[in-house]
């Protein structure tokens, strides 16, 4: 059984939404996660810019 | 000369005090007046909580800061405000009470031109029977990690149920908000899915279960109503963001409830829909309710003017509109922008220690009539901001007097903050979900709809955020410290 069918066993988790294995492994994948970390920094910059 | 004094030296008071030194030079003088030795970069308490970093990783000593600084620094606690003087002078003046330990308990007067109140909250453990200890501190049934030394307390425990766990025992952990008026779930938030992780690490993630349990009327409301984010291209509504993490990570919770008692091994709380329910821990992480310091203010006779200083809940009055009447005439504009008392104008307060005009959330209270509703949340971002701005304002006020000087303005309807909540530490295992929002208080004239700017309000979980987490640590400790270039480093 995959991760997210277990959880989704659980009456609680059922109107949810769950990552699947492609997903959960962006979230660790290094070089992805990089690009990740500009695009996040660039946009914080953006707000904390706007609320100065 | 003009002499300043603020009350508090957290992330607000600090942020005030080193900026208003640094504009207003050797001319005026700077009083900092704070009961704690050290300074805190509280979100990383969270790490000390689970181990992952030690006391001293998240405070330095503020004297030597200070010093460099050429700011007067005074650890004691502010005791009252006397903003006519007393019948022998008109100056104004604060008492205090010193808490150090050469002069502890000793009281002393310091007259001011400019007042600044960044006292942050008090920790109102004892408004939930056994969640405090009668005495104003954490009782002894719960851990927090709302200071650095509870945080040092609640990792020794937690190991504690860890090593239980390794032994076979099933272990219940219970993390949320210990009373129905809590603000602050992003650190609960924060500290469950670090616990989760943690547990993991220790291969004992199977005997444990873990358990949320929260004031929010939903899930993801974070004291702000809830917010609609960018994620994976769609825009999505926090309710299912926060459950997707939670069922991810298999993390049952309770919503919209009142803690209403704790004793050993339990909690009892009450429901929005009236029902009564206890939950059995082994160790339970509950948030506490902020409320004022409990400062009191008094006219030159002596007495007691403080219902004009201060709203019932203990926090400053400031230029916000606190007669919005009921949630559907709340408005954007409610919300204060200079930070000045009405009644006094050399006065300010910043940080947690103004009084919001209202909620956030949309208000709720259980069918027995308790109030179950999250406070608004004032994060770093916000009060380092409101801070810089405030002190702008009274050194404006100082140079240019009261009368010529340019306000500044920082109001929360008007500015974002960014949160990073982790699940674990290390650079390249655990995610952690990036948040920002913009505006912290939703403006639903500007943004109708979700009342957010949806270009700049979005959430992602992932290495990444752990990267920012890291960074932030450094980054604030080290312009907190005033090392060079700091004032280049934004709030």
């Amino acid at each position: 059984m995959k991760q997210e069918e277990k959880n989704f066993e659980q009456n609680q988790f059922t109107l949810t939404m769950i990552p699947g294995g492609f997903a959960r492994k962006m979230r660790t994948c290094v070089l992805f996660q990089a690009f990740r970390f500009l695009v996040i920094n660039i946009k914080m910059l953006i707000v904390v810019s706007k609320s100065h | 000369m003009a002499r300043l004094i603020i009350m508090g030296g957290g992330v607000s008071g600090h942020t005030a005090a080193t900026f208003a030194k640094k504009w207003l030079g050797n001319d005026h003088e700077v009083v900092v007046v704070t009961p704690n030795s050290q300074w805190n970069w509280i979100p990383s308490n969270i790490w000390v909580g689970v181990g992952q970093m030690s006391k001293e990783d998240v405070v330095f000593p503020l004297a030597p800061v200070y010093g460099k600084a050429g700011i007067d620094f005074r650890q004691a606690k502010a005791v009252s405000i006397h903003p006519h003087g007393n019948t022998s002078s008109d100056k104004e003046y604060i008492t205090i009470e010193y808490t150090d330990q050469e002069k502890a308990g000793q009281t002393d007067t310091i007259e001011y031109d400019y007042l600044i109140n960044a006292t942050g909250p008090k920790l109102n453990f004892d408004a939930t029977p056994g969640l405090g200890n009668g005495k104003g501190h954490l009782g002894e049934h719960t851990v927090s990690v709302c200071t650095a030394d509870h945080a040092v307390h609640a990792n020794v425990e937690l190991k504690q149920v860890f090593e239980k766990a390794k032994k076979g025992e099933r272990q219940k952990i219970l993390v949320g908000t210990g009373h129905g008026m809590c603000t602050c779930q992003g650190a609960a938030f924060e500290y469950i899915f670090n616990i989760e992780h943690e547990a993991n690490k220790a291969g004992v993630r199977d005997m444990i279960d873990i358990k949320w349990i929260s004031n929010e009327s939903f899930m993801g409301d974070f004291g702000m109503g809830g917010l609609h984010m960018k994620v994976g291209g769609y825009v999505v509504s926090s309710k299912l963001f926060a459950e997707s993490l939670f069922a991810e990570r298999d993390v049952s919770w309770i919503i919209g409830a009142h803690v209403n008692k704790v004793e050993a091994g339990k909690a009892s709380y009450e429901l929005l829909d009236g029902t009564m329910g206890e939950e059995a821990f082994d160790f339970a992480m509950l948030i506490p309710p902020f409320a004022g310091v409990g400062l009191k203010a008094y006219d030159k006779e002596g007495s007691d003017i403080t219902d004009t200083i201060f709203a019932p809940n203990g926090f400053m009055k400031v230029d916000a509109k606190y007669d919005a009447g009921a949630y559907e005439n709340w408005k954007a504009s409610d919300w204060p922008r200079t930070y000045q008392n009405p009644t006094f104008n050399n006065m300010f307060a910043c940080g947690i220690a103004f009084a919001p005009p209202h909620l956030i959330s949309k208000p709720a209270s259980s069918v027995n009539g308790t109030p179950i509703n999250p406070t608004p949340p004032r994060t770093g971002m916000p009060a380092g901001i409101i801070g810089k701005a405030v002190a702008h304002s009274v050194c404006d006020m100082i140079k240019n007097g009261a009368k010529n000087a340019h306000l500044h303005e920082a109001s929360m309807a008007e500015m974002g903050a960014a949160c990073v909540a982790s699940a674990g530490k290390g650079l390249t295992t655990g995610t952690a979900a990036a948040m920002t929002v913009y505006p912290v208080v939703p403006d639903f004239e500007k943004y109708p709809g979700t009342g957010r700017d949806t270009d700049y309000t979005f959430g992602e979980i992932g290495l990444a955020g752990h990267w920012i987490k890291h960074i932030l640590h450094h980054m604030f400790i080290y312009k907190a410290k005033l090392k060079p270039g700091w004032t280049l480093i934004p709030e």
